[in-house]
C-alpha cells in the first residue's frame, strides 16, 4: 500500500477520535482515511437535500446541523440538531441513495466527509469492514429512532395530571 | 455509596402537621404560559427550613390540596418558592393566586437529593420540562458549595424554547466557567437557535465534561423520560447506584399515613419522592403498581 499522505495522516487521527469509528481496527480506519476528506460548512449550506442524491456520509467534528423537513402549509420544521461527535445519515447505504431530509448547516461546521460511491466499494471490497460499519450505523439509526420515538409522545405535554 | 433513600428527616416543624398553617402569597412570576413561580411568606415568627428535593403539600380554600416541590434555594429557604404548572383545579387556582392572598402548606415532606453522598463527585442533572423545579434547590446547593463537588452539568428538555423554566438564570447558569449547561427543545420553531431533540440526545455532547463511573445524576420529569434517561446513563457506565430519580403520584396526607401514593411496596410520600434508581427500576416499567 501508497505510504499515507500528511493529509491522511490527520484524518486517521480525526476518525481514530471520532465516536463512529473509533472503535474500527487501524487498517480500516487507513482505508477510510484514504478516500476521506475534511470539510469546513458553512451556516445555511445544506448537506443534504430531501429527494437528491446522497453523495457523501458526514461525521461532524464541530459545529451543528439541523434535520429538516419542508410542509407547504408550516414552512421549515426543525427535527433535531446533529453535532460534535454525530453522523450524518444513512441514505447514503440503502439505495435509491436518496436524502429522505434536508440536512442544514445552522452554524460554521467541520465535518470529515466520505464520499458515499467511495464508501460502498470499499465496503463492497471488505466485508469484515462493511459488517463494522453497519453494526455501527445500525446502533445509530436505533438511538435515532428512540429519541423520535420519544419526542412524537410528547412526553411533556400533560406531566402532572 | 448509602443505597437506602436520604432518610425522612424528624418531624419538628410547626409545618409538619395535619393541619396546614397559613403563608402569604408575597410575589408572583409567569414562568411559561401555563406556569407560575409563587413565593410564600409564613406567618410572623414560623421557622421553615428544606432539605433540596422536598416538597410541601399546598392547600387552596375551597378547592384542595396538591403536593408541590420547594424550587427555592434551601441555604435562603424564606420566602418560599413553588413552581406551579396550571394542570388541574388546584394548581390552576394555585396560579392564579395574587400577592396577599393565603395558601396552606404542610412540609416540607419527603427524601431529598443526595447531596453530601454526592461531594468530590461530577454531578449530572437531567431535567425534563417543569421537572427542573425539583432539581432547582439542588443546584443553588452545588453553585453554592461548588468548591465541594467536581462537575456540574445540567441537561434541560423542554417540549417547545416557550416551555423553557427559568430562562434567565438558564442564561447565567451557562455563562459560568465551572459548570456545563446543555439545553435542547423536542420541538424548536425555525428561528429557535438551539438544539432540537430529546433530552437523551444532549449525552453525546455532554460526554466530555463528566467521568460517568465517578458520576452522581439527579434526574427529574416524566416517568418515560427518566425511564430513558437512565438506561443512557447505565449504557454510560454510571454506577445504578449513583443515579437517583424523583417520582409523583397523588397525595393526600404527605406523610405516610392514609396510603394514596402507593407504589408498589413504597409510598412516595414518606420514602420519595426522590428514590434510588435501582429501588423503584422495576417498579417503573409495571402497568400497574
Ligand atoms: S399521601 Fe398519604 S400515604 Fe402518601
Amino acid at each position: 500500500m501508497a505510504r499515507p499522505t500528511e493529509d491522511e495522516r490527520r484524518i486517521f487521527e480525526l476518525l481514530r477520535r471520532h465516536p463512529f469509528t473509533r472503535a474500527l481496527p487501524e487498517n480500516h480506519l487507513q482505508r477510510l482515511a484514504s478516500i476521506a476528506s475534511v470539510c469546513q460548512l458553512q451556516p445555511g449550506d445544506y448537506l443534504l437535500r430531501e429527494g437528491r442524491p446522497v453523495d457523501a456520509f458526514y461525521l461532524l467534528l464541530s459545529g451543528r446541523v439541523g434535520v429538516e423537513v419542508y410542509q407547504p402549509d408550516r414552512g421549515v420544521i426543525p427535527l433535531q440538531t446533529l453535532s460534535r461527535g454525530d453522523a450524518v445519515g444513512w441514505s447514503w447505504a440503502l439505495p435509491p441513495y436518496r436524502a429522505t431530509f434536508d440536512i442544514r448547516v445552522l452554524e460554521p461546521t467541520e465535518a470529515i466527509c466520505l464520499p458515499a460511491s467511495e464508501l460502498r466499494q470499499l465496503m463492497h471490497d471488505d466485508p469484515v469492514l462493511a459488517v463494522s460499519i453497519l453494526k455501527k450505523l445500525l446502533s445509530m439509526v436505533a438511538s435515532r429512532i428512540q429519541a423520535t420515538r420519544l419526542q412524537l409522545l410528547d412526553m411533556y405535554h400533560r406531566e402532572n395530571p | 455509596m448509602n443505597h437506602s433513600p436520604v432518610p425522612h428527616p424528624a418531624l419538628s416543624m410547626p409545618t409538619q402537621g395535619t393541619f396546614p398553617l397559613f403563608f402569604r402569597v408575597v410575589r408572583r412570576q409567569r414562568e411559561t404560559p401555563d406556569t407560575y413561580t409563587l413565593w410564600l411568606e409564613p406567618p410572623a415568627g414560623t421557622p421553615f427550613a428544606f432539605q433540596p428535593g422536598q416538597f410541601n403539600m399546598l392547600y387552596v380554600f375551597g378547592v384542595g390540596e396538591v403536593p408541590i416541590s420547594i424550587s427555592g434555594p434551601a441555604h435562603d429557604p424564606i420566602p418560599v418558592v413553588h413552581t406551579i404548572r396550571a394542570v388541574g383545579a388546584v394548581t390552576r387556582a394555585l396560579v392564579n393566586l395574587k400577592p396577599g392572598d393565603l395558601v396552606g402548606v404542610r412540609g416540607p415532606f419527603g427524601t431529598s437529593w443526595p447531596l453530601e453522598q454526592a461531594q468530590g463527585k461530577d454531578v449530572v442533572i437531567v431535567a425534563g420540562g417543569i421537572g427542573l423545579a425539583p432539581l432547582r434547590p439542588a443546584l443553588y446547593h452545588l453553585l453554592h458549595h461548588r468548591e465541594a463537588y467536581n462537575q456540574v452539568v445540567l441537561l434541560y428538555g423542554a417540549r417547545t424554547p416557550r416551555d423553557l423554566l427559568y430562562r434567565r438564570e438558564l442564561e447565567r447558569w451557562r455563562g459560568r466557567f465551572d459548570m456545563e449547561v446543555l439545553v435542547t427543545v423536542d420541538r424548536g420553531p425555525r428561528e429557535w437557535r438551539g438544539h432540537v431533540g430529546v433530552v437523551t440526545t444532549l449525552f453525546d455532547l455532554a460526554e466530555p465534561f463528566f467521568q460517568p463511573a465517578n458520576t452522581v445524576a439527579l434526574v427529574c420529569g416524566p416517568e418515560i423520560m427518566m425511564r430513558y434517561t437512565a438506561r443512557e446513563l447505565l449504557r454510560r457506565g454510571v454506577p445504578e447506584e449513583h443515579i437517583y430519580v424523583s417520582l409523583e403520584r397523588n397525595m393526600k396526607c404527605g406523610q405516610g399515613f392514609c396510603g394514596h401514593c402507593q407504589f408498589g411496596p413504597l409510598f412516595i410520600c414518606k420514602d420519595g419522592a426522590v428514590f434510588p434508581y435501582p429501588q423503584v427500576a422495576h417498579l417503573m416499567t409495571l402497568r400497574e403498581v
